[in-house]
């Protein structure tokens, strides 16, 4: 879970970054050594499994906002409402 | 004590929601008045207390701070600090970026005093930037940005939480830190942060209003043991915003008396049950 939220943060951080993640998120997900469940979860903007699995909130939520998932999305997302 | 020594003379806090500088017209106009007038209070008695130094308690929301390093508490002694973080987060919060002041000297004897007085906050030097919790109330309560400020940040982003105790401590060792020196003779302590929200939660956008209320009641009981007795389960009832009340436990522990609350709006359209407190003193 490190990983992925150091993504998540890094994210938010490197305006580059939430821009190569949209563009080619395999590549990033291969740098940041993010394997299995949460790979596929977060290569498929599955927030809710994110969010279940223990990622912090304000970390989903301020990467969410900074690859393109807006505000109401992103909580359809957490709900379930969008997979 | 002489007469020459430091003393807190103003003790306040408030939310610090995105909504109150970022989005004010979507609240209620009645609660948009309300929280900005009880703003506006607070703006003329830091005026009329003329402090030399504000000591500013707030979390940061994964601004400066990550779980590769996640201090419980930290001390900032910089010269200044950039507010908001980004131009982007700027035009969110409709506050344009800029320096604030800092103390590095009263930030430096804080942090001295800390460690003597066995806590063991992390030191931050400098590249310290701020998000809403310091730029959104700020903006209200010192829109020059005159006023030199010692930034105290306490984890109320991840838990696990520092104890309420602990955070009372801190703000009574804060008091006694002032007290122990002479070059900031007047300084005001504010808090800043919840009350009930939810950030990136499936809750956001509720309030918990009787935690809220409760909460603001034992602020002005004055009870130091009511005002700490809480479980994290207890706190995450009103959301993992309302984590941030920490603050106000340490602006309690550096007041030493009751508050008096100036406001309390519930106001969904800010997410955040909103309030502004003054101690007694």
């Amino acid at each position: 879970m490190y990983s992925l939220q150091k993504l998540l943060w890094d994210v938010r951080k490197y305006p580059d970054l939430a821009r190569r993640f949209r563009a080619e998120p395999d590549a990033v997900l291969d740098e940041y050594g993010i394997a299995g469940e949460e790979r596929a979860a977060m290569a498929a903007l599955d927030l809710k499994t994110l969010y279940d699995r223990g990622a912090n909130p304000y970390l989903l939520y301020f990467c969410a906002l900074e690859i393109g998932v807006d505000r109401g999305e992103y909580y359809a997302r957490l709900r379930g409402e969008i997979s | 004590m002489g007469q020459d020594m430091g003393q807190i003379v103003g003790v306040f806090a408030t939310s610090h929601s995105p909504g109150i500088t970022g989005f004010p017209e979507r609240a209620e106009p009645a609660q948009r008045a309300a929280v900005e007038e009880a703003f506006a209070e607070v703006r003329r008695r830091i005026e009329r207390l003329a402090p030399d130094t504000v000591i500013a308690v707030s979390v940061e929301h994964f601004t400066n701070f990550f779980l590769g390093n996640l201090p419980a508490f930290a001390i900032a002694t910089a010269d200044s600090y950039l507010g908001p973080a980004t131009p982007e987060m700027g035009g969110f919060l409709r506050i344009e970026q800029h320096d604030y002041p800092g103390d590095p000297a009263l930030g430096r004897h804080l942090y001295r005093f800390a460690l003597e007085s066995e806590f063991d906050p992390a030191l931050v030097e400098g590249g310290m930037v701020f998000d809403e919790n310091f730029c959104v109330p700020l903006k209200h309560l010192d829109p020059e940005s005159r006023l030199p400020l010692v930034p105290v940040i306490v984890n109320g982003v991840n838990p696990p939480w520092p104890t309420p105790k602990r955070c009372l401590d801190f703000g009574r060792m804060i008091r006694a830190a002032v007290e122990a020196q002479s070059e900031a003779s007047r300084v005001v302590v504010l808090a800043t942060g919840g009350l009930s929200h939810w950030v990136g939660m499936r809750e956001s956008g509720t309030i918990n209003e009787a935690f809220d209320r409760d909460f603001l009641d034992r602020l002005g009981s004055g009870d130091s043991t009511r005002l700490t007795d809480y479980t994290g389960e207890q706190i995450d009832a009103a959301g993992n915003g309302a984590h941030e009340i920490r603050t106000w436990l340490v602006a309690a522990g550096a007041a030493g008396a009751p508050f008096e609350t100036l406001v309390y709006e519930p106001v969904p359209a800010w997410l955040t049950g909103a309030a502004v407190a003054a101690a007694r003193i």
